[in-house]
């Protein structure tokens, strides 16, 4: 059975696509077979990010409606072949999402793969609902900014209640949160918010901190996932986060820009 | 005439000024299925009934079920079945499931006609042989709603005849509202209204006050008039002479 994850923030423009794109390539060079499905609906651009636009034939709705099977729409990663794709469609809206649909798919998905991360819209209306709805862990992806925060306080609290699992009252969605676009220069300035703040307010445990990198824009460009830019903080950070979604404990690293020498490297390291 | 008209005047009271408060009720109401035509053979079993379980009708809002009823459709047939259930201590309020004939006689009789609600529990065991009291759960429950976690923003904690206890903090854009007094163990971020139904006495208590908005008993001050004096503080608040007073613990 495959472990269901559903990237999600309630605000929009935080890093859900850029971080599913991450955490999906990640989790296949660690071997695991992965898919990530685009569950915004009209406005789609997991596609672009992971580079595959090109090949889009057949979606998720497609599938949904019975007008492909799943395997004509899965595009598998020509650079990693552990890792597919599950487009939305652009000319269709979130009406054409169902439960019953969606709940089929993701069934179908669990007999070949061992992880489906589901990449959400933003907001709380239907297709962020049914991007959480049979979700077994959350990876809430917040910046450390005020309505960031405010927006992802929600979307736990709905994780915690509209969600399958909550309403049949089984083990709840396992949250995590993935704290983006860091910059450690400008939270010692005052003008962005700590992450000790943004802890207290949301209490849920941190995934990784991933820093404001010039990188993500490059890879999202050049459609390939911040984790083949292996080099970059963001792309060290975004590994770390997923072996911590592995269960493995590490040390949570807080990197201020791109050049660190090694000894400031290891002066700078907080637990 | 001039002088009529003066005194209704005079007498005009005071009311104008008090908004009648108009409140929804639960209640849980029996649905006596009434089968075939109701003859004599139908309060036998009535009879049968009750002699098992006396006090099983009295005082319970009961609702005639009629999808199984012939006839009925004219006011005597219903006025004969009423005159058997009231010498029987049963005093229906409406039907349900009625034809348009049925509801047309019903209502000749003072019976409204239903459409929604839903099955639910019965709240007295109707085998028991012991006459019940009123059938109205009255178990003595605690009206305070306790709360263990972090309330999120965007969820709405209401105890609609106690107080709210909240064991963790109250994120901006939550809503705290309780009947008595609201207390939380944390940061209150969101709004708290105590004594929303008009409990002058209710208080809230808070361990560092940031909230976008308190309110007692209707009156409310905003987070711009509480001002930044009471955060990381643990305060209580209370209205005293018509305005809301904001102390500190020592």
């Amino acid at each position: 059975m495959a472990k269901i994850t559903v990237v999600t923030s309630g605000k929009g423009g935080v890093g859900k696509t850029t971080s599913a794109a991450a955490i999906g390539a990640g989790l296949a060079m660690r071997g695991k077979k992965t898919v990530v499905i685009d569950f915004d609906v009209g406005l789609r651009n997991l596609d672009v990010i992971m580079g595959c636009e090109r090949r889009v034939v057949f979606d998720f709705i497609n599938v949904i409606q019975g007008e492909a099977r799943l395997k004509q729409a899965l595009i598998t990663d020509r650079r990693l072949e552990n890792l597919s794709i599950l487009a939305a469609s652009q000319t269709r809206d979130k009406d054409a999402l169902t439960t019953e649909g969606v709940e089929k798919v993701l069934d179908e998905l669990s007999e070949e793969f061992d992880h489906i991360i589901c990449d959400s819209p933003a907001g709380i209306e239907r297709g962020a609902h049914l991007a959480m709805y049979f979700a077994d862990e959350a990876v809430v992806v917040t910046n450390p900014e005020v309505s960031s925060v405010r927006d992802s306080d929600r979307v736990i609290g709905l994780l915690s209640s509209k969600t399958r699992r909550a309403e049949k009252g089984e083990e709840p969605v396992k949250p995590h949160l993935l704290l983006t676009r860091y910059d450690e220069a400008r939270v010692a300035r005052g003008e962005m918010m700590k992450i000790e703040d943004v802890e207290e307010i949301l209490s849920i445990p941190l995934l990784g901190i991933i820093p404001e990198s010039p990188a993500v824009l490059k890879a999202s460009n050049v459609g390939t996932p911040v984790v083949f830019d292996e080099k970059t903080p963001a792309a060290k950070a975004y590994t770390d986060a997923v072996a911590r979604l592995l269960g493995e404990q590490l040390e949570m690293r807080v990197q201020p820009g791109e050049r660190r020498g090694l000894f400031q490297r290891i002066l700078g390291r907080t637990a | 005439m001039q002088s009529t008209s003066a005194r209704s005047a005079a007498t005009e009271p005071a009311v104008a000024n008090k908004r009648l408060q108009v409140r929804g009720r639960f209640l849980t109401a029996v649905a006596l299925p009434v089968g075939g035509a109701p003859g004599e053979g139908y309060l036998a079993a009535l009879d049968e009934l009750l002699k098992q379980s006396p006090g099983f009708f009295s005082d319970a809002p009961l609702i005639l079920d009629l999808a199984e009823a012939e006839g009925l459709d004219a006011q005597a047939g219903f006025a004969a079945l009423l005159d058997g259930l009231r010498t029987r201590g049963m005093v229906p309020f409406a039907v349900q499931n009625a034809t348009e004939a049925q509801k047309a006689a019903a209502a000749a009789v003072g019976l409204t006609a239903l459409a929604g609600g839903r099955e639910a529990a019965l709240p007295r065991k109707s085998a028991s042989p012991e006459p019940e009291p009123i059938p109205q759960p009255e178990e003595p429950v605690s009206t305070t709603v306790l709360v263990t976690e972090p309330v999120r923003s965007g969820q709405r904690i209401y105890s609609e005849r106690g107080d709210v206890v909240v064991v963790g903090s109250v994120a901006s854009g939550a809503e705290i509202i309780a009947h008595g007094n609201v207390h939380v163990y944390g940061r209150l971020r969101g709004r708290a209204l105590a004594g929303v139904h008009g409990d002058e006495t209710a208080r809230i208590f808070c361990q560092s006050l940031e909230a976008e908005l308190i309110a007692i008993a209707g009156l409310y001050k905003t987070s711009e008039e509480i001002g930044d004096a009471f955060a990381q503080r643990p305060v209580q608040a209370w209205l005293e002479d018509d305005a809301l007073r904001i102390v500190p613990f020592k």
